[in-house]
């Protein structure tokens, strides 16, 4: 069923108008909505700068601060969000934002190859990092006493990443490593790069966000500097800090670290020359499995479009938990698929609308299929139930602010506002977004993008499992 | 049960899960959570409350003795199906409105099949929790068990052991844990084989439900804004209809596994695999066990972080791999010592021969001083973000009642992780970290890996169960 979803509970807390949902009394399940039904308007909005503050400043190199002050537990979880991601890449070098991402663990001016983790560690604290299409990201979590040390480590790589030859050299095998495990032995990864390089001709999507084998294979030094310089400028960054700090303290120590690094000439935008879609794609990929999977995309806006909201509700409907459309079609009725879900997440570039379905043993592609587009279909023509438009409202809700429990979550959110949209102050304005979604709208929305001709399937053909070669 | 990867994000690690779990804080990093009350119900259920009131949720978990090591012999699977369906239709409710009425409000529900627990969690808000109460109370106590659900699921546990054979990692698992307990009940995996869970009937699940999911085997930990008194009063009548089995059960159905005596290798043929699943396992000690803080020691310098011994060589130095790991699996009357990596085929006896060598260098010189104070820091450091969630706090309070540890285990944690000395991470070293009797196990090209490992010990090939 659905992950655990403190959302409601935390605008609750927050003083926020969440009894509008989660209070709203039942209809019967199946009396459709009324074409003209408005979202009952909030009494007040569910996050505001009153009751969540978040301070933005910007340092005279362009580097962005958010900060969130927040003293339940004593520890600061510390975020730098590169705006770059593989959308800032070209053929040839695919990968080079990702394996950059590993790189920053490896050494600048004056931190050594492994003391980086080591000076986190041997203070309790943790880092990570993650890549996507759109960011490169990283973060440090431990007491708020090791915040300083954060600073000292972070600044250091942002002035001057060593990328020495030989730890270049052992570290794009880790990255391979990490393509095969993830991608080549992996039914869903294999989709799923088959399913953007298909959908997407000539969009900076087009590419897997891990790269081609045959770029990480070439990848120089040389560009790598070139793509310092231009992608990790200060001012191409977003720091934000949540947790126990104080912040006069705080803003001081950022200023003492950080301040001196200079800008660079901002970057060039991506060049995404996607032509509209034109009719029907199908990828086949070849794989030893029992069971047969299909990956689905159809042609979504990107962050630009204020029907990403209706999308996200859309996503609810359809795959929202065990009472959701699909698991209801596809697992509970048809009992043809172990699993079916949807997903949408807004990006800098248009994307996709995905649909992931997992079939039973003998049960085939072409049937995946037909009954994922019959769902899609009846949600397209009759629209959804007011009871399971308010539940996926309610569940778009928990979801925001769920991920919000955490100073993580909190810092990370913050970070995909300021950069995805724009603006962290769009983040105060979400909950109301989704609050505001009709039936109308989730009409209106499904026609325009669950549109066949704007579709793509990447299905797995199977091959016996444990006896054939993959060719 | 989907395994749809995150849509196009690459994590520098897959150790995630050390930190995911960092909320907000119920308590202070370190401090212990405000006072439990403990009650026991006339039904023998043990009752543990901590109410937190930093947000206006309830988190139940019970955790009862009825796990997969539960399954009797050639009905492999049962204690994993019957936890499947606590959810699919119980008390008054189908399938569809259990589901229904959750998502609704935002809460959650789940049963989850283990290997020696079944736990039911809920998660709702503060004003929902009857309604949070009802619908968990339903599933422990009432389960319907209808014929249609129980195919329907039976089916599910079918497609997702036939799934399973196209996941590398899931592959070296349960083939591992198959070769290494042998006919222990630790050898199968909770969902059991196909010809198991083949055979099973719908009565097989109501007297498995009736004899394992039953008050006196139970713990129930309820963590949230609650009032103690008031909620353990609505708890004695929920589940006053509950009735207990017999006494509590004072043994486990399995024992340790036999000792190792030299190096043994199994292949399990993948012909197209590019990469290669490899995993290397001993035995070792269950879970309540005097050495348990000098092994979580002694195990984050080898295996442990991104600092850790393994991770340094294998991964940082020389690039064989993207993940390694060493971990101890202990249960309440076993356990083992577990190494996991993969590599690319060509480098797959230099991993192998690397990782040995790492681990046996460690055992035979020891770490240094700066290693250790690092390892016990990064522990202290990270064990108080894994308890602050409602959820978490209420996993780690059922861990020490099921192991039995200490009721001051989690208030004592970061002392005893001080108290570890160097003398003891070098004594347990040498117990229990393997090198020459264990077994090792790859998933991949079955003739190449031949040729690979050979004068590693005696090998032997399977093809995939």
């Amino acid at each position: 069923m659905s992950r655990p979803m403190v959302a409601i509970a935390l605008a609750a807390l927050l003083g926020a108008a969440g009894q509008a949902q989660a209070a709203a009394k039942p209809k019967p399940a199946t009396t459709p909505a009324a074409a003209t039904t408005k979202a009952k308007p909030a009494s007040a909005p569910a996050l505001s700068q009153a009751n969540y503050p978040i301070e933005r400043y910007t340092l005279d190199n362009g580097l962005t601060v958010l900060l969130h002050e927040d003293h339940t537990v004593p520890v600061v979880c510390f975020w730098q969000w590169y705006k770059v991601g593989s959308r800032n890449e070209r053929q040839g070098i695919t990968g080079l934002s990702h394996f950059f991402e590993h790189m920053m663990f490896n050494g600048s001016k004056n931190v050594p190859p492994k003391e980086y983790d080591k000076r986190l560690e041997s203070r309790g604290a943790y880092s990570n990092a993650f890549t996507t299409r759109d960011m490169t990201a990283y973060y440090e979590e431990g007491g708020k006493e090791s915040l300083e040390t954060m600073l000292q480590l972070d600044s250091d790589r942002m002035r001057e990443l060593s990328l020495l030859p030989d730890m270049l050299k052992s570290e794009i095998e880790v990255v391979r490593e990490e393509r095969r495990f993830r991608t080549d032995n992996s039914v869903p990864g294999l989709l799923d790069e088959a399913l953007y390089s298909t959908a997407f001709e000539a969009s900076p999507y087009h590419w897997p966000v891990v790269g081609w084998m045959k770029d990480l294979e070439r990848i120089t030094r040389d560009e790598m500097v070139a793509y310092f310089r231009t992608y990790y400028a200060p001012n191409n960054c977003i720091l934000v800090l949540v947790g126990d700090f104080d912040p006069k303290d705080a803003k001081a120590k950022i200023a003492q670290y950080f301040a001196s690094i200079p800008k660079q000439t901002p970057p060039a935008p991506p060049v995404n020359s996607e032509p509209e879609q034109n009719g029907e794609r199908t990828a086949s990929v070849r794989y030893p499995s029992e069971t047969v999977s299909i990956d689905v995309g159809y042609k979504a806006p990107s962050v630009a479009s204020d029907d990403i909201w209706t999308l996200d509700v859309l996503s609810n409907i359809l795959s929202g938990g065990e009472s959701s459309r699909l698991h209801q079609a596809l697992v509970y009725d048809q009992q043809i698929a172990l699993s079916a879900s949807a997903s949408f997440r807004a990006g800098l570039e248009p994307g996709l609308f995905e649909f992931y379905v997992e079939m039973k043993p003998g049960h085939t592609a072409e049937e995946a299929q037909k009954a994922l587009y019959a769902e899609i279909q009846r949600l397209v023509t009759d629209g959804p139930t007011e009871r399971e438009l308010q539940k996926a409202r309610n569940q778009a809700e928990s979801g925001f602010i769920s991920a919000l429990k955490t100073n993580n979550g909190a810092g990370q959110a913050l970070a995909y506002f300021e950069h995805v949209h724009g603006d962290y102050k769009k983040f105060f304005t979400a909950i109301d977004k989704y609050r505001a979604v009709t039936a109308a709208d989730c009409r209106r929305v499904a026609q325009q993008v669950f549109d066949p001709t704007k579709r793509t399937a990447a299905v797995l053909v199977p091959l016996e499992v444990g006896k054939e070669a993959q060719p | 049960m989907s395994r749809r990867v995150s849509n196009g994000r690459f994590e520098r690690s897959l150790m995630v899960a050390l930190c995911a779990a960092a909320v907000l804080a119920a308590a202070p990093a370190g401090a212990a959570p405000a006072a439990p009350t403990r009650t026991q119900l006339a039904n023998g259920l043990n009752v543990i409350v901590v109410p937190t009131s930093r947000l206006p949720l309830v988190d139940f978990r019970l955790v009862s003795r009825a796990g997969s090591v539960n399954d009797p012999a050639g009905k492999e699977g049962l204690a994993s199906l019957t936890a499947d369906l606590l959810t699919q239709g119980a008390g008054k409710r189908s399938a569809k409105q259990i589901a229904d009425d959750i998502e609704f409000v935002g809460g959650s529900l789940n049963a989850f099949p283990g290997t020696e627990q079944m736990v039911v969690t809920c998660e709702v808000l503060k004003k929902d929790l009857a309604l949070g109460l009802e619908l968990f109370r339903d599933c422990v106590v009432s389960p319907t068990f209808s014929a249609d659900d129980f195919n329907r699921k039976k089916e599910e546990a079918l497609g997702q052991i036939a799934s399973n054979k196209s996941e590398p990692s899931v592959i070296a698992d349960n083939a591992m844990a198959r070769w290494f307990w042998a006919d222990n009940p630790l050898g199968h995996p909770p969902i059991g084989w196909e010809g198991s869970v083949k055979s099973l009937t719908r009565d097989d699940v109501v007297k498995f439900h009736h004899g394992y999911l039953t008050p006196e085997r139970s713990v129930l930990v309820i963590v949230g804004d609650v009032d103690a008194a008031a909620l353990v009063a609505s708890l004695k009548t929920a589940f006053a209809a509950w009735k207990p089995a017999g006494p509590a059960p004072t043994t486990d159905p399995y024992g340790p596994a036999a000792a190792l005596h030299g190096r043994t290798l199994r292949v399990i043929n993948k012909p197209e695999a590019t990469q290669t699943q490899i995993r290397m396992m001993c035995p070792s000690v269950p879970r309540n066990h005097p050495d348990w803080f000098a092994m979580e020691v002694a195990n984050t310098i080898c295996g442990a972080g991104f600092t850790s011994r393994l991770v340094n060589s294998i991964r940082v130095e020389q690039g064989l791999t993207y993940s390694i790991g060493s971990a101890f699996q202990q249960r309440r009357a076993a356990g083992a010592f577990r190494i996991s990596t993969f590599t690319r085929n060509d480098q797959l006896r230099k991993c192998v021969d690397a990782t040995l060598a790492e681990v046996k260098k460690l055992v035979d010189e020891g770490p240094t001083d700066a290693e250790l104070d690092k390892a016990k820091n990064y522990l202290k450091g990270q064990y108080p973000l894994g308890l602050q969630a409602p959820d978490d706090l209420a996993g780690e309070i059922a861990n020490v009642e099921f192991f039995n540890l200490p009721q001051d285990f989690i208030a004592t944690y970061p002392a005893k992780i001080d108290q570890v000395t160097m003398v003891d991470v070098k004594r347990v070293l040498k117990t229990y970290f393997c090198t020459e009797d264990l077994k090792i196990l790859v998933v991949t090209n079955g003739e190449m890996a031949k040729k690979a490992l050979d004068g590693l010990g005696a090998l032997e090939m399977k093809e995939i169960e």
